[in-house]
C-alpha cells in the first residue's frame, strides 16, 4: 500500500502549482463550458482560468480515453501533459496503449477513487441537489443511488496504475487533496512539489467494496440472457445505429468490420434468405452485430457505462456487456487495464492451455 | 500616436495552382507586396478546395478566408472555379443563415497576369477584415 | 380516370389488405414494409413474400425507427432488384430515396415506391418509453382528418406530407374511414393499378376534389408554420454564442450522421485520418484559445456536415430521434437547408431529373457570392512606389 499524504491544497491549487513549478504544460480534464452552459472534456493550458476545471465532476460526457487517444496516437506530446481520469477510463487508456492507439511517455496520469457517475442523457445534467447528495455519499464512502447502474456494480473503482493517485472516498471533493505517487514518474512529481510531510490514514472502504460486489451480482441477474427468445427481446429495439460501438474506447477501428463491405450484400444474396425465411428483418445483422462487437472488444471491455448512455433506444447495453466481458477475461484469467505489461488474451498463446474448451 | 493596440488580423488567402499563384508570381515580378499578415495557401484548384478548409480555419485562429482562382472559363480543369463558387455559396449561405460572419469568406478570380489585382484584393481584404475585428469563433474553447 | 381508384376498406386494416392482395394475386413479389416488433413496443423493416406476409405489418407506422432510405440503400446499392418489389415509405424517406438515387446509391430497377399522406410520428424515445396501446390508437384515428399533434420538431414543420413523386400514392386525407383514393403517377405506378380491384366509381371526382381542398389548405398552414417556427428558432441559435449553446451538450457521438440518410459516406471525412493531428499541434492550438474541448472539432464536425449535406437534406428528424442528448438538430439542419436549397433554387427529392446542384456547374451565375473587383487599393498603390 503506497503512502498517503497530505497535499494542504485543494484540486485547483494543485493544477496550478503544477504549471507554476513546471512540471506540466497541459492539462487534460472535465471543464465548465463558457457560461456554465455544461461540462466537457478539455485540453487545458497554462492560461486558462483553473476554477472551471472540475475534474470530478459525476458525469462521462466521453470516456476520457479517447480523447487522450486522439490526443497521443500519432505522436506524443513534447512536453508533459496531465490527464485526469477515472479508474475505468484509466483501464481503457492502457488497453488502447497496448494495442497502439495511445502514447503514454509524457502523459501523466491522474486519477482517483470514483463513485461512479449520473446517466448523461438528454443533455441534462444533474441538479444542484442531486450533486450535493453525491457528495455526501462521498464522505460517508456510500453508494448513491442515481448514479449509473454498472457504475453501482463497480468495483474496481480504485485507480490502479496510475502516476498519481487522489484519495476522495471518506473525505469529500472539497477537502484538501490526500496523494499517493505509485510510479517513478510520480515520485519525481512528489519530489518537485515538495510533497512529504503529514502521511493521512487511508479510509475504510471494505463495506463499500461488499455493497458494490453484491449491487453487481445484482445487475448480472437482472439483466442475464439465458436463451435466444431472451437475446431477441433485450435487443428488439434497436436501431443498429452503431452509437454504442462509436464511443466505446475499446472499439478503436476505424473501419468497423461491421459496417465494411463483408455485409454490403448483393441482392440475389437478399433474395436466397427471403427464399428460405419468407420474411426478412432488416438491416441484417442486428443482433451478429452486438454478438460479433462482443466477441472483438470483450475481453478488454472496463465497464465505463458509455454504450448505455448513448443509446437512443435505451438498450442497457453496458450491463450486459459488462457482465459478458468479465466472462471471457475470466477464461483468460485477464484483467483489461490492470497492468501494461500483462498481454492481451488474444494475442498471446501456448499449445498447453484451455483444454476444458475442446470437446 | 495611439496606446492601443493594433489589431493585426491573420487571413488565410487560398490560390488556385494556375491563376491565383500566377497572379502572386506576377506581383513579385513588378516587385509589388501585400500585408505580411496574410498568409498564402495554395491549391491546385479551388474547385479541389473544401469549404471544410475553410471552417476549419475559421475556427482556429484565422479572422478571415479570401479564395482566389481563374476566371470563369479559365479554369485549367474546366469547370473547377465554377464548383468553387457553388461551394463558397453554399458556406457563406450557411454562415449567414447561423449569424457566423459570412463577409470574413472572399470569393475573387484573379489570373495569372493580375498581380495588381491580386494585391488591392489583399489590402482590400485586410482594411474589411480589420474593420470587422477579430472573429469571435478563433477564440472560442467550447467549439 | 385511369391513373386513380377508390378502394373500400375500413381504417389500417383496410390499408394492410391492399398490400396483402396485391402480393398474393402476384401483382408484386415482394414487399418491403414496416411491422412491429417482437416485443410489440416499436417497428422494424421487414422484407416478405406472399408466404411470408405479416399479421402485425404497418404501411404507417406512428414511429420512424430507421429511414427508410437507408434499407432501400441497403438492398439495392449492388444492384438491381431481384423480383418486383414494392417499398412503403413516408414522404421523407422517399425523398431520400430520390436523393439517394441521384448519389447513385439506390437503384430503382424493379422497385416500385409507394407513399402516403403522413400524419407524422411520434419521437422515437417517447413511442419506446410510452404506452403504446394508447398511442397506436390516438395515431390511427387521426389518419383522415389531419389531426395527429406530435412533438417530433421535423413532424411539426413538415409541409411536404404527401406521397408526391412516388409511383403509387395513397390518399386518405378527406376521406371518411371506409377506404381510400389510390393514384398512379408514373408508368410503373400505372401499371400496376391497372390491376388492383378498386372501382372506378362516379363519385370519384367529388372524392378527389375533397382531398384536394383539404390539401391545398394544410400545405399552406403548415407551410406558413414551418417558416414561423424555422425562424423563431434562428432567433435563438443566432450568432457565435447562441449556437455554441446549442451544442453545449454534444458529446461528439456523430450519431446525427449516422442515421442520416443522405450522409451514405462509408467513411465520413470527420472520422478520417484527415483530422487526426499530433499532440503538440492539439496542445498549440489549446494554448490559442486556453483550452480545447475534447474529443476536438465538435462544431466543425456540424458545420462541415451542413457544408456536404444540407443541399440534400429532406428534414426526416432521424437525426434528432437518434441523438442521445436530445439537441435539435433536425431544427438546425432544416433552417440551414431552407438558405441553401434556395441559394440553387433546388428542391431535394421532388424528382429524379433535377439535377444535384454539385454535379452541374454555370458559367453566369451566383455573381452575388463573388467579391467584385472596384478599385486600385491606395496602400497597394504607396508600397509600389516605395
Amino acid at each position: 500500500m503506497e503512502k498517503i499524504y497530505d497535499s494542504q491544497m485543494n484540486v485547483h491549487d494543485f493544477i496550478k502549482a503544477m504549471f507554476e513549478k513546471n512540471i506540466v504544460s497541459g492539462l487534460g480534464a472535465l471543464t465548465q463550458l463558457p457560461d456554465n452552459k455544461g461540462i466537457s472534456y478539455s485540453l487545458l493550458s497554462d492560461g486558462f482560468d483553473f476554477q472551471k476545471c472540475m475534474p470530478f465532476y459525476p458525469v462521462m460526457p466521453a470516456n476520457a480515453a479517447i480523447a487522450v487517444s486522439k490526443l497521443t496516437r500519432e505522436t506524443s506530446p513534447s512536453s508533459p501533459i496531465a490527464v485526469f481520469l477515472r479508474p475505468c477510463e484509466l483501464r481503457a487508456l492502457i488497453e488502447l496503449t497496448k494495442i497502439k492507439q495511445a502514447r503514454l511517455d509524457n502523459l501523466i496520469l491522474i486519477s482517483f477513487d470514483c463513485s461512479g457517475v449520473f446517466p448523461f442523457k438528454d443533455g441534462k445534467y444533474p441538479t444542484e441537489d442531486t450533486l450535493k447528495r453525491y457528495d455526501q455519499s462521498i464522505k460517508e464512502a456510500k453508494i448513491n443511488d442515481t448514479i449509473r447502474q454498472v457504475c453501482k456494480g463497480c468495483e474496481n473503482y480504485q485507480p490502479e496504475g496510475a502516476d498519481i493517485a487522489i484519495s476522495i472516498i471518506g473525505r469529500g471533493v472539497h477537502e484538501s487533496l490526500a496523494l499517493s505517487f505509485a510510479t517513478e514518474k510520480g515520485k519525481s512529481i512528489q519530489e518537485k512539489m515538495g510533497l512529504t510531510a503529514s502521511e493521512i490514514q487511508p479510509s475504510t472502504i471494505e463495506q463499500l467494496t461488499s455493497d458494490k460486489k453484491r449491487n453487481k451480482q445484482e445487475l448480472f441477474k437482472n439483466t442475464q440472457i439465458s436463451n435466444l427468445d431472451e437475446l431477441l427481446d433485450v435487443f428488439d429495439t434497436c436501431i443498429a445505429c452503431r452509437a454504442c460501438s462509436y464511443v466505446c474506447p475499446i472499439c478503436y477501428c476505424k473501419n468497423c468490420y461491421f459496417d465494411s463491405q463483408t455485409f454490403q450484400y448483393y441482392p440475389e444474396n437478399y433474395a436466397q434468405r427471403l427464399n428460405k425465411k419468407n420474411t426478412l428483418r432488416l438491416p441484417l445483422d442486428r443482433i451478429f452485430f452486438h454478438m460479433g462487437r462482443l466477441s472483438h472488444m470483450g475481453s478488454s471491455c472496463v465497464a465505463c457505462g458509455m454504450c448505455s448512455d448513448v443509446c437512443p433506444v435505451d438498450i442497457p447495453v453496458s450491463e450486459m456487456f459488462k457482465a459478458g466481458g468479465q466472462n471471457i477475461q475470466g477464461v483468460f484469467n485477464y484483467q483489461p487495464g490492470q497492468n501494461l505489461d500483462e498481454p492481451m488474451p488474444l494475442v498471446t498463446y501456448q499449445e498447453k492451455e484451455l483444454h476444458e474448451m475442446e470437446d | 500616436m495611439s496606446d492601443e493596440k493594433e489589431f493585426i488580423p491573420n487571413i488565410v488567402y487560398g490560390l488556385c495552382a494556375w491563376c491565383g499563384t500566377g497572379g502572386s508570381e506576377t506581383a513579385a515580378a513588378h516587385h509589388l507586396k501585400y500585408p505580411e499578415n496574410i498568409k498564402p495557401f495554395r491549391v491546385m484548384c479551388t474547385g479541389a478546395l473544401d469549404p471544410v478548409y475553410i471552417l476549419r480555419a475559421l475556427i482556429e485562429g484565422a479572422d478571415g478566408f479570401i479564395v482566389s482562382g481563374c476566371h470563369p472559363g479559365d479554369c485549367h480543369y474546366d469547370s473547377g472555379n465554377y464548383r468553387a463558387r457553388r461551394r463558397i455559396a453554399a458556406l457563406k449561405s450557411i454562415l449567414n443563415t447561423l449569424g457566423l460572419d459570412s463577409d470574413r469568406v472572399w470569393l475573387r478570380w484573379v489570373g495569372h497576369g493580375e498581380g495588381q489585382r491580386l494585391v488591392d484584393t489583399a489590402f482590400e481584404f485586410n482594411e474589411h477584415i480589420k474593420k470587422l475585428g477579430p472573429n469571435p469563433l478563433k477564440s472560442r474553447r467550447d467549439s | 380516370m385511369d391513373d386513380i381508384k377508390w378502394l373500400q376498406g375500413k381504417g389500417k386494416p383496410g390499408i394492410k389488405s391492399f398490400f396483402q392482395d396485391i402480393l398474393t394475386r402476384g401483382l408484386i413479389d415482394t414487399v418491403l414494409m414496416p411491422a412491429k416488433n417482437k416485443k410489440g413496443n416499436s417497428y422494424a423493416w421487414f422484407l416478405m413474400n406472399k408466404d411470408g406476409f405479416l399479421e402485425t405489418s404497418d404501411p404507417i407506422p406512428p414511429v420512424m425507427t430507421i429511414q427508410g432510405a437507408n434499407i432501400l440503400k441497403n438492398i439495392t446499392k449492388k444492384g438491381e432488384s431481384w423480383s418486383k418489389t414494392a417499398v412503403v415509405l413516408r414522404p421523407c424517406e422517399l425523398r431520400a430515396v430520390i436523393e439517394l438515387t441521384k448519389l447513385e446509391q439506390i437503384n430503382l430497377e424493379n422497385i416500385i415506391l409507394i407513399s402516403f399522406d403522413c400524419p407524422g410520428a411520434y419521437p422515437l424515445t417517447q413511442y419506446i418509453s410510452g404506452d403504446q396501446t394508447s398511442l397506436d390508437q390516438k395515431y390511427d384515428s387521426s389518419l383522415y382528418t389531419a389531426s395527429f399533434e406530435t412533438e417530433r420538431n421535423a413532424c411539426i414543420m413538415c409541409d411536404k406530407f404527401t406521397g408526391q413523386g412516388a409511383d403509387i400514392q395513397l390518399c386518405f386525407l378527406g376521406q371518411s374511414d371506409d377506404g381510400f383514393l389510390i393514384s398512379a403517377a408514373s408508368a410503373k405506378g400505372k401499371e400496376l393499378l391497372k390491376d388492383v380491384n378498386g372501382t372506378n366509381e362516379e363519385n370519384l371526382e367529388i372524392k378527389t376534389k375533397k382531398r384536394d381542398e383539404l390539401l391545398g389548405q394544410l400545405q399552406k398552414e403548415k407551410n406558413e408554420k414551418r417558416q414561423v417556427i424555422l425562424d423563431r428558432f434562428k432567433e435563438t441559435i443566432y450568432g457565435t454564442d447562441n449556437l455554441l449553446n446549442v451544442f453545449s451538450a454534444c458529446i461528439n457521438c456523430h450519431n446525427c450522421r449516422r442515421a442520416c440518410p443522405i450522409c451514405f459516406c462509408s467513411e465520413c471525412y470527420f472520422e478520417s485520418k484527415a483530422l487526426y493531428s499530433e499532440a503538440d499541434n492539439q496542445l498549440n492550438r489549446a494554448t490559442r484559445k486556453n483550452a480545447l474541448r475534447m474529443p476536438s472539432d465538435l462544431l466543425l464536425f456540424h458545420l462541415g456536415r451542413m457544408n456536404h449535406m444540407s443541399i440534400s437534406c429532406v428534414s426526416c428528424g432521424a437525426c434528432e430521434d437518434a441523438c442521445p442528448e436530445n439537441i435539435p438538430v433536425s431544427l438546425l439542419f432544416s433552417l440551414v437547408s431552407r438558405d441553401t436549397q434556395a441559394v440553387f433554387n433546388y428542391d431535394p427529392g421532388h424528382s429524379l431529373e433535377e439535377p444535384l446542384p454539385f454535379v452541374v456547374y454555370k458559367n453566369e451565375e451566383l455573381k452575388e457570392y463573388e467579391a467584385h473587383y472596384t478599385k486600385r487599393h491606395q496602400s497597394a498603390c504607396n508600397c509600389n512606389t516605395k
